[in-house]
């Protein structure tokens, strides 16, 4: 009855994450998209619904094997001949695609979730406008009024370092000088970015940061709080082949649960009846289409480049 | 027809079983499956081959739920809405290797050869399947008006034979449908209303310390069902059994 | 013998409430120092045994399947008869009580019967207060029907699973009782022996049982104050029948062999529809109930051209035109029609069979018909009220009983004598009652239909309740009975020599047969001489046929196996020896009974036109026997019925 409970929960969730998705397919370079993950990495209240989320999906799946366990025990001398039973669409395999599944969500984890969280690398893309308020950015300016380049500027002041004596600006010229040295680093970032192109279409942000980079702005400036690239390493995985058919074997796996799932919550929640039935079978058909077909467009439209 | 019998066969309780091979010939196909293993028994009692073959069987008509076998992945065997006495040779082909298995579950143990214990469905009955009406002291029967669907409604569950396919088919061996379809039939009636809560907490209660395993919905129960009782009395007793953790008086 | 069938005194209509007016009760601090067996778990051992429980006293309950709820009555379709009057269509329980008397052929007791039709307006209400789901109308108030032998709707029934639902209300009941603990119940356990012990002043009572636990084989002793045997008819003496697999006769037979008296074993009712024999291996025949004759009309061809074709496959039904078809059942018996009582039924459909108009591949079929109720009614209403049983003869025959008429034939179905019993159901062994099909109280010659599950829930919920009291009520100064002395001893000793003998033929021969082999030779005489029509020579046939069948199963059966284990052969192989001396008493009950009265057709003794002819003068008593020991003739002892009430005519259904 539990797992009934939570799982109907995370199938609203599901269809919040397709619908997220499906901005991938937007041409918009990423602009909602990136909104939205923007959001989604900051906001407090997703926070908490984060960590509810990953409870639920281990309540889940804790549940559910110890309901296989006693289930199973429930029969300690199988049969010699394997059921013909006629049963519900997808319904016996429910612990293995419920295994399945999770295994893929592993995989897909390392994919997205676990670069959020900085296990994996991936990458990412900071605000402009931070890196263009940020000191780097200042010291550039001043080192092309100076007709140097930052570099030059830089080892013009190691040189000269000793002629400040000990101290700039109260800080001991030393931690002064690393300081520039970081910043430099960043300048370069800034740099490549301009000299490569890659800024965002409208502007916004700097991308293609590699996790380096991303560790280096987070150690030197916490402000510019650098995001994962979702958009752009969803496009570029969906490119190659085998990431494409990976994915679609775990929609299907997916498909083939919430098949049985949906319909099944409302019957171990009683919410169902004789004259509900057929509608439910069907709302859960239709749901599970939706939701396949919404997760599945996104590699399969990203990898025909469309 | 010929057919070549794969069976269950085993001394007692605590016996351990095996499968033995059986043929048997001029098999007609009219004849129905129990008629067939009365043939076989009769054969191995007269060719003092083996002692014959234990398996439950009474009215023969697919009423006293009494016959229960599992034969080739299926409790009752290979047509739908019958008991294993109404199942006729007709369904197989000449020359069919058949296997026959007992029901297994830990709550129906084996007592001998294709025999198993049920009384484990006694013990759910026992812990509420029932209206609480002494002889004697009741209303005219006409005092309680039942609207028609109701009644058929209740009639349908009530069809139950008790058999235990549903335990049989389901990969769970759980007990919902039997427990599901006894809980509608009373608690759908205005007469079992005074007693339905408690009657699905004592029912369920007792079926899970009887060893059933848990429903998750594959309705193989409702597939095999001889009688046809239907995934919707499960549901039925899921939402009592949520009713019941608001409702009931836990006093008592 | 004499037979004291206790009637209280008063008008008829007063007599059961001039009994429970005087009878002995039991305080309630004594109920539970009272110990009762009760044998069998169909609705009238059920019933007993959940009232009783329910009342305070002590009861043991046994049962030989797996579960009370297996018990045959289980089987019962077509419905359950009460003098309701709901239809408004002038039934009353004198019409219900004449109807049954009638139906009965006059050889019923009035006064038990009057009771029957007075408590079975309370049968319909303690059953809806079970909860057993009767078919309502759309008002919600309780539908019925009709059934045979009566111009009255007044049988309740649940679909074509009635004996179902009104077995798992009483079920229910019991296992509340069992679940209070005044209920014991004892599963797979069958009674073996009677156990009477005399009390102090060397009056026998019923004392205690011995049972088999048919799963270890074990001998158990189980004793108690008094004994309620409920373990239904004999029916399977015929082999094939409606009866199942496991109904026998030997709980009864063994406590006629303790000196119960049985009365009119050759009461046997043969019932008009049921599936046609297919082949030798059939294993039981199934009943079609017998509601499906509100709408169903039975007809054979008229000309015997067409029967002969239909039998070689060349036609079938629906190429007889309407005007070939003879309806014989509406031709001979205009005012019932279709709805002849079984008997009649019985006979006429093996009266056209005989003559050569029978149809099907062995010409021992008639049509039932229900072309012009689909017509009428349309398929849907039609599929509404016996949808299970049109499903359940297509699985059975694999023909579609909506396009083709079915086919039926008559089959054994119910006996109508048994134990014989007083007006408190006590036996002729004190402290011994007998309820249900077990006892001989109520249907006389022939049963109504839809009076069997009247009849045993009747003893089981209001009678036996108050006449089991008025006999418990001076036990109370015996104090506990307990399995052990001389008597229970003996009775334990010779179950035991029984089985061994038993096991032990067929030791030093080298002919081997199955208890089936001779179970099945057994019924073939029975339904061949003794069945539905019987005169001197078939009988004497059958007594020398059953002889010597008897003693060559004594001599070649083999069992297989050890009485020591669950072993279903030596199951049969018991029962089948009772089987044989009761079919010997039933030969001699139908050879002394010169005379044709409901299911005992002596064709010695008919009308012109092939009707039953009663001999009031000589024959208007009940026939109780005496058992005398295995090879002596039983012994047969008179009880008059007195007819003070109803005013005797010739059975007419014209």
């Amino acid at each position: 009855m539990l797992v009934a409970l939570v799982g109907g929960f995370l199938l609203i969730f599901l269809l919040f994450h397709m619908t997220a998705n499906l901005f991938i397919l937007r041409h918009d370079d990423g602009q909602w998209y990136s909104a939205f993950t923007h959001f989604m990495g900051t906001n407090w209240v997703v926070k908490i619904f984060e960590i509810v989320l990953l409870g639920v999906i281990a309540l889940h799946i804790l549940l559910t094997l110890w309901l296989a366990l006693t289930n199973r025990m429930a029969r300690p001398t199988r049969y010699h001949q394997p059921s013909k039973s006629k049963t519900h669409t997808t319904s016996k395999l429910m612990v293995w695609t419920g295994i399945l599944i999770f295994a893929c969500l592993i995989f897909h984890f390392t994919d997205f979730y676990f670069v959020k969280l900085g296990w994996v690398k991936g990458e990412y893309m900071v605000k402009t406008e931070k890196l263009q308020e940020s000191e780097a950015a200042q010291m550039q300016q001043f080192a092309m009024q100076m007709g140097m380049t930052p570099e030059e500027l830089l080892q013009e002041m190691e040189a000269e370092a000793a002629n400040y004596g000990n101290e700039i600006d109260g800080q001991s010229t030393k931690e002064y000088i690393d300081h520039l040295r970081e910043q430099l680093e960043v300048s370069n970032i800034l740099q490549r970015a301009y000299g490569e192109g890659n800024i965002s279409d409208d502007g916004k942000w700097i991308r293609h940061l590699t996790y380096d980079d991303r560790q280096l702005l987070r150690r030197v400036m916490p402000e510019s709080d650098p995001e994962p690239d979702f958009y752009y390493m969803a496009r570029e995985k969906f490119t190659r082949p085998y990431i494409v058919i990976v994915y679609l074997i775990f929609f299907a796996i997916v498909f083939m649960h919430l098949r049985h799932a949906f319909p099944s919550a409302f019957q171990t929640l009683g919410l169902n009846n004789y004259k509900y039935n057929n509608l439910i079978e069907v709302l859960g058909k239709i749901y599970t289409w939706v939701v396949i077909l919404g997760f599945a467009a996104v590699p399969i439209l990203v990898f025909l480049g469309l | 027809m010929h057919f070549t019998l794969h069976i269950w066969r085993q001394e007692n309780r605590h016996a351990k079983g095996h499968f033995e091979k059986y043929e048997i010939d001029n098999i007609s196909a009219e004849c129905s499956f129990l008629e067939m293993l009365d043939q076989l028994n009769e054969k191995l009692i007269n060719d003092h081959i083996a002692h014959p073959v234990c398996f439950d069987n009474d009215c023969r008509e697919g009423i006293c739920g009494m016959c229960g076998l599992y034969i080739n992945g299926r409790p009752h065997g290979n047509d739908d809405g019958v008991t294993t006495c109404q199942l006729h040779m007709r369904r197989f082909n000449d020359g069919d290797e058949i296997w026959v298995e007992p029901w297994r579950a830990k709550a129906f143990p084996i007592i001998k050869d294709l025999v198993v214990d049920r009384t484990a469905f006694d013990k759910i009955i026992q812990a509420g399947g029932y209206i609480s009406a002494t002889t004697g002291g009741v209303p005219d029967a006409n005092n309680i008006l039942v609207a028609k669907h109701i009644a058929d409604q209740s009639m349908d569950a009530a069809a139950c034979i008790g058999c235990g396919a549903c335990v049989a088919a389901c990969k769970n061996a759980s007990a919902m449908l039997f427990v599901g379809a006894k809980v509608s039939h009373l608690n759908l009636l205005p007469q079992g209303k005074p007693e339905a809560l408690d009657r699905v907490h004592n029912m369920v209660v007792k079926m899970d310390e009887l060893g059933f395993g848990s429903c998750t919905n594959t309705y193989a129960c409702e597939a095999e069902c001889p009688k046809q009782i239907k995934r919707q009395n499960i549901a039925r007793l899921n939402r009592g059994w949520i009713g019941q953790m608001f409702g009931r008086d836990r006093r008592k | 013998m004499n037979l004291d069938s206790k009637i209280p005194e008063g008008p008829l209509s007063q007599k059961w409430t001039n009994y429970k007016a005087a009878q002995k009760l039991v305080n309630p601090a004594n109920k539970r120092k009272l110990d009762i067996i009760v044998v069998g778990t169909g609705l009238a051992g059920a019933s007993a045994a959940a009232s009783l429980g329910a009342l305070g006293f002590h009861v043991d309950i046994f049962c030989i399947q797996d579960s009370p709820r297996r018990a045959h009555s289980i089987a019962a379709q077509g419905g359950i008869n009460a003098a309701k009057n709901y239809q408004n269509d002038g039934d009353s329980v004198e019409r219900l009580f004449k109807d049954t008397i009638k139906g009965g052929d006059y050889r019923a007791r009035e006064a038990n019967v009057y009771r029957l039709a007075e408590v079975s307006g309370n049968i319909i209400d303690q059953c809806v207060a079970q909860g057993v789901p009767f078919a309502r109308d759309y008002s919600g108030l309780l539908d019925n029907r009709s059934f045979g032998g009566a111009q009255v709707s007044r049988t309740f029934y649940a679909r074509g699973q009635t004996g179902q639902q009104l077995l798992l209300g009483a079920y229910g009941a019991l296992s509340r009782e069992i679940a209070r603990g005044t209920v014991v119940l004892h599963e797979r356990h069958e009674m073996m022996d009677l156990v009477v012990v005399p009390d102090k002043d060397g009056k026998p009572r019923a004392r205690g049982i011995i049972v088999r636990n048919l799963e270890t084989g074990e001998l158990e002793r189980y004793a108690a104050h008094a004994v309620v045997v409920a373990t239904g008819g004999y029916g399977n003496v015929y082999y094939l029948s409606t009866n199942a697999m496991n109904s026998n006769g030997s709980a009864a037979w063994v406590c006629h062999r303790r000196g119960a008296a049985f009365a009119n074993p050759c009461y046997v009712q043969i019932h008009p529809t049921c599936i046609p024999v297919h082949g030798d291996y059939q294993s039981k025949l199934t009943l079609m109930s017998e509601s499906l004759r509100n709408d169903g009309r039975i007809w054979v061809p008229k000309k015997k051209e067409d029967a002969e074709a239909i039998r070689r496959g060349e036609k079938t039904a629906l190429d007889i035109a309407e005007e070939d078809r003879d309806y014989y059942l509406e031709r001979r018996y205009p005012a019932f029609g279709n709805l002849v009582p079984r008997d009649v039924a019985s006979r006429a459909a093996k009266e056209r069979c005989d003559a050569g108009y029978g149809v099907g591949p062995t010409g021992l079929a008639v049509y039932l018909d229900f072309a012009d109720a689909i017509k009428r009614l349309g398929r849907d209403v039609v599929e509404q009220k016996y949808g299970n049983l049109f499903q359940m003869y297509k699985k059975i025959v694999d023909v579609d009983p909506y396009e083709y008429p079915m086919m039926i034939y008559p089959a054994v179905h119910y006996t109508m004598g048994g134990l014989w019993v007083d007006y408190e159901l006590q036996t002729t062994i004190p402290g011994l009652f007998a309820a249900g099909e077990a006892n001989f109280s109520d249907h006389g010659a022939n049963r109504l239909g839809a009076s069997a599950l009247m009849q045993g829930l009747a003893d089981g919920y209001f009678v036996l309740p108050y006449t089991m009291q008025n006999y418990l009520a001076d036990q109370i100064y015996v104090g506990k009975i307990k399995a052990e002395g001389p008597e229970f001893d003996e009775a334990e000793r010779s179950v035991r020599e029984r089985l061994d003998s038993l096991m032990a033929i067929g030791q030093n021969t080298d002919t081997h047969h199955s208890v089936d082999h001779y179970h099945k030779a057994l019924g073939r005489v029975m339904w061949e001489y003794c069945g539905m029509a019987r005169s001197k020579e078939s009988l004497a046939i059958a007594a020398q046929k059953i002889a010597e069948l008897e003693a060559e199963f004594y001599q070649h059966v083999t069992i297989p196996g050890h009485s020591s284990e669950m072993n279903p052969e030596l199951e049969k192989a018991y029962r089948l020896a009772d089987y044989f001396e009761l079919a010997r008493l039933i030969v001699a009950d139908a050879t002394q009974r010169e005379e044709s009265c409901g299911g005992h057709f002596r064709v010695e003794h008919q009308t012109e036109d092939g009707e039953t002819q009663r001999d009031d003068d000589n024959f208007m008593f009940v026939a109780a026997w005496e058992y005398q020991g295995h090879d002596k003739p039983e012994v047969m002892s008179r009880e008059d019925l007195n007819y003070e009430y109803i005013q005797i005519v010739k059975r007419n259904y014209k």
